[in-house]
């Protein structure tokens, strides 16, 4: 799919000149982009094209290779990514010495939230599994659970860690897997719901949110739903055991929708499963997250005839992640109605450190990237998992549009590429180690950075725009000492940044 | 990147860059990695939400400032917003209810420590900033004042409050209502001062303003290369429109630089009055400048965290309590002071998503409660007294304060007689009951 921007027209009265004066050149050797349908599956499916993504891509034989290669993510070797999370001890620990340590003062528990938050955003920086990590986020953001939520600290990460393994696999297991959780048992009050006085947060949410959306059930859908659910207790703030207890399990005949049991057994642990499936095979449940799958991945509406398509392969695979993905992108319409996706604040931090070729280091200082990656996204007002509200963010480009989300873009982007912000530890280049050659034109070298940066080559408007930023002509010959790479670096690096091919994905 | 400079660049036309460190903005970030109490302010901040939520067709020329004409005597509401829980019977003190002392052995304040007290309550003596503004009749409190129904979750109370409108499933806060009921589409209507995240009051369709510090109303790295360069290469990158579907992206980046534009005279702006250095002083003193430069603004809002006291509330001597109503009547005091004759266009609200218990617990704290006191100044305000009804103080380790006034009719009452507006569309299906605290 052509970029829409990329086809921009010329004005009727720039004259040949002019157009010729912008012309957009290639530096040869040129580093090979992705183009097309592979472009589009890479770009959608990762944290930012890199030179590294795009020649993995081409060796698996294009974008829908290695998308299916994608889907097997134990089969992709991962050593950067699988140290990240060491870098913060206490990742590891148990809820109760966490709470110890937050107790006497050695770790806040939002200290530890920060480090799960940095943790993900490392790793998605580095991960070479791409498409694991971004389903992850995009589950771990539906079924959301807000690292601040009150008593999810000690449960959190391996809520996470449970959503990364169910990612790509059935919808079914990784519904149950996140509504018996305790991390969501304590968001939605399902961790103090008894027989005697059931708590509706989960059991409403479980409908409403998670799967079929309202407009499907009532009231009393909700009172049984949440019935259904007592049972999963967590002793909060003590022992933090998470015992599954039949004497809080209400007990008799419950009907939610068409699902409908005796409901006679103290332990319900069956019976939660047998409804969650339900829920899971449910055709709105089918219908609601394929439609926020396209919504995320294709366009902001996504064409029905696309849905529908992804739909049936979830009747015929009982909710197979990796199969409904695999319709959806080898559809016609993935590229044919595919339109401009804005990236999330996130994505955004997350793609300008790819694009920049940083590699965030274990971190021994407050300053280094990995500590204040979290930082950036809380500029960009979006901090990782902490959006206010159960609903999880949204998948739609008007919410990340704003003018302070521009503002704070620029602002992030441009101490980033100074190396102002973060100071230490991201692995950047050195100004000089961006020149390909000793001595390049201008228009070479912003093909060159396009490449590097963005995925794709140069084009008229953004060798303008880079030109315009440094005041530089394309024809300028540029070397190490001339003031582009000597003192305006950060600006013209920020200025390719600062675009809609790095706001969009 | 050892040749590069440790500090951005300085725009030839404007201040330098404040680097990271130096931020009002990172400072807040890092107090908020370093201090136990202040993970609520950022759960305060999450109160919030992200990026606002687009104003997704406003045009390029929507995002300068409203009119001059509007901005310089049009009404200006401040909502601080306390998070965490403060505790109002610390603050507002029923000195005159047996039972708040029977209730605090430890932690109650004695009633001669107390400031402008009447029969019934007195100001914390942390507060003594404010006295004299209570005297003159600029300050007022309500008391037991809160949601219609108890919620203990700071993060669902937070919500509550700011949501305001249990009518609907929509995600839009009050003060964004507020300011989509006239035709004016300008981020720069709302701000938030002080942190990335608006709180969730402002999320909703109207877009609004986050000013972290006041730097970050800047075009990063404008005037650098020179005056114009900058500018001209944003208009070649955002030149295309891109399609319906990056129509609020392409808008958004148009509008920017005008939107920097007319935020200058915030930033330039000087204060007559010293504020203290605290992350609140420098909110509200950046508040008070935003407020007097007339950029349009009707509506700031500021968070204040670190209120959950479940430990250490401490005494009038120290403890937390004393440390943050300190930080609160000082910085208050000065912002009151610094508006000077734009105090009277100006109104204050000072809330918090609820109280606390009124017993103490077993580590010189509180756990939450329900009903709590609100403090109003300013412009309006029907000042120097307590107003509300009083239910009285029950005992019992669940006990809280009781809401005899619903937040909203205080709030309604502000939107009333302030911006002569119709509260039904702010508040709806509320029906506010007159709290008199303010005139008109």
């Amino acid at each position: 799919m052509p970029h829409p921007l990329a086809a921009a027209r010329h004005h009727p009265t720039e004259t040949t000149a002019k157009r010729a004066r912008w012309a957009p050149a290639t530096y040869r050797p040129a580093s090979p982009v992705l183009s097309g349908e592979d472009r589009l599956i890479a770009s959608r499916f990762s944290y930012g094209i890199t030179p590294a993504l795009a020649r993995e891509v081409r060796r698996a034989g294009g974008g829908r290779a290695w998308f299916r290669a994608q889907l097997r993510p134990q089969a992709i070797a991962d050593a950067a990514a699988d140290r990240v999370p060491g870098w913060w001890p206490s990742l590891s620990y148990d809820p109760v010495t966490l709470t110890r340590r937050s107790n006497d003062g050695t770790e806040h528990t939002g200290v530890v939230m920060n480090h799960y938050q940095r943790q993900l955003l490392c790793r998605r920086v580095l991960t070479r599994r791409q498409v694991l990590e971004v389903m992850t986020e995009f589950w771990e953001s539906h079924f959301h659970v807000p690292i601040n939520g009150d008593g999810v600290f000690g449960f959190r990460r391996d809520y996470g860690d449970t959503i990364r393994r169910h990612a790509l696999g059935s919808f079914a297991d990784l519904l149950f897997a996140t509504t018996t959780h305790p991390a969501m048992g304590m968001f939605l009050d399902n961790a103090e719901s008894t027989r005697m006085a059931p708590n509706e947060n989960l059991g409403r949410e479980l409908l409403e949110l998670h799967t079929v959306g309202r407009g499907h059930y009532t009231e009393d859908d909700v009172k049984a739903s949440a019935r259904i659910l007592t049972g999963w207790r967590v002793v909060s703030w003590t022992t933090w055991a998470t015992d599954y207890r039949p004497a809080d399990h209400w007990t008799g005949p419950v009907r939610v929708m068409g699902f409908s049991d005796a409901n006679a057994d103290p332990d319900g642990r069956a019976l939660t499963r047998r409804y969650t499936d339900h829920l899971a095979s449910h055709p709105a449940t089918a219908d609601r997250i394929c439609r926020k799958l396209a919504t995320k991945f294709v366009a902001d509406a996504p064409p029905a005839t696309l849905v529908a398509k992804m739909t049936r392969t979830w009747r015929r695979t009982g909710g197979d992640i990796a199969a409904v993905l695999t319709t959806m992108v080898e559809a016609g319409e993935f590229t044919r109605a595919s339109r401009p996706k804005v990236r999330t604040p996130g994505e955004d931090v997350v793609a300008t450190y790819r694009a920049l070729g940083a590699t965030p280091k274990r971190p021994t200082r407050d300053s280094d990237a990995a500590n204040e990656i979290v930082w950036q996204c809380y500029h960009l007002g979006d901090g990782t998992h902490a959006w206010p509200r159960p609903d999880g963010p949204p998948v739609t480009n008007d919410a990340w549009s704003t003018p302070n989300r521009m503002l704070a873009s620029y602002h992030v982007h441009y101490r980033m590429t100074g190396g102002w912000w973060p100071a230490t530890g991201a692995g950047l280049r050195a100004p000089e180690e961006w020149l390909p050659a000793k001595r390049l034109t201008m228009a070479e070298f912003v093909d060159h950075l396009c490449r590097t940066m963005l995925g794709r080559p140069s084009t008229s408007r953004l060798l303008k725009t880079a030109c315009h930023a440094v005041d530089v002509k394309p024809g300028a010959r540029i070397t190490r000492t001339h003031p582009v790479v000597r003192r305006h670096l950060p600006v013209l690096l920020t200025a390719l940044l600062d675009t809609p091919d790095h706001l969009t994905r | 990147m050892a040749s590069t400079p440790s500090t951005p660049p300085t725009p030839q036309a404007q201040p330098a860059q404040a680097t990271r460190c130096s931020d009002p903005a990172c400072a807040e970030m890092t107090d908020w990695t370093l201090s136990r109490r202040s993970l609520l302010s950022t759960a305060g901040a999450a109160g919030a939400f992200t990026a606002v939520f687009g104003d997704t067709h406003v045009r390029a020329q929507a995002a300068t400032a409203a009119p001059a004409a509007s901005s310089s005597g049009a009404p200006v509401l401040l909502v601080l917003s306390l998070r965490g829980g403060a505790d109002g019977l610390s603050l507002v003190v029923p000195h005159g209810d047996p039972a708040y002392y029977r209730a605090r052995p430890r932690l109650a304040v004695p009633a001669d420590r107390l400031l402008v007290a009447d029969e019934m309550f007195g100001l914390h003596p942390a507060l003594a900033p404010l006295a004299d503004w209570w005297r003159s009749g600029r300050v007022a409190a309500v008391h037991a004042a809160g949601l219609p129904a108890r919620n203990r979750s700071h993060f669902a109370a937070m919500e509550e409050v700011e949501d305001a409108d249990p009518t609907s499933s929509l995600r839009v806060g009050w003060l964004n209502r507020l300011i989509g009921l006239d035709g004016v589409r300008s981020p720069l209507q709302a701000v938030h001062m002080g942190g990335a995240v608006p709180p969730s009051s402002l999320a909703g369709p109207e877009p609004s303003l986050s000013v972290p510090d006041p730097g970050s109303v800047r075009l990063a790295a404008d005037g650098v290369v020179s005056r114009t360069a900058r500018r001209r290469s944003l208009r070649s990158a955002w030149g295309a429109d891109g399609g319906a579907d990056l129509a609020p992206l392409v808008a958004s980046a148009r509008s920017v630089p005008g939107l920097v534009d007319a935020f200058v005279p915030a930033t330039s702006a000087a204060s007559s009055v010293t504020f203290p250095g605290t992350f609140l002083g420098k909110a509200l003193s950046f508040a008070s400048r935003t407020i007097r430069a007339g950029v349009g603004a009707q509506v700031v809002t500021v968070d204040h965290g670190g209120w959950d006291m479940h430990a250490d509330l401490g005494t009038v001597e120290s403890g937390d309590m004393r440390t943050l109503a300190t930080e609160l009547g000082e910085a208050l005091a000065a912002f009151l002071a610094d508006l000077g004759p734009h105090l009277d266009r100006t109104t204050v609200v000072v809330l918090s998503e609820f109280g606390r218990r009124t017993e103490e617990n077993s580590s010189m704290g509180l756990d939450h409660g329900y009903g709590n006191a609100m403090l109003l100044a300013g412009a309006g305000v029907l000042g120097g007294r307590v107003h509300g009804t009083w239910p009285g103080l029950t005992l019992g380790s669940d006990a809280d304060l009781l809401v005899t006034t619903d937040y909203r009719s205080v709030l309604a009452e502000v939107v009333r007689t302030r911006f002569g507006r119709s509260t039904s569309a702010v508040f709806p299906g509320f029906s506010p009951a007159p709290v008199g605290a303010m005139a008109g």
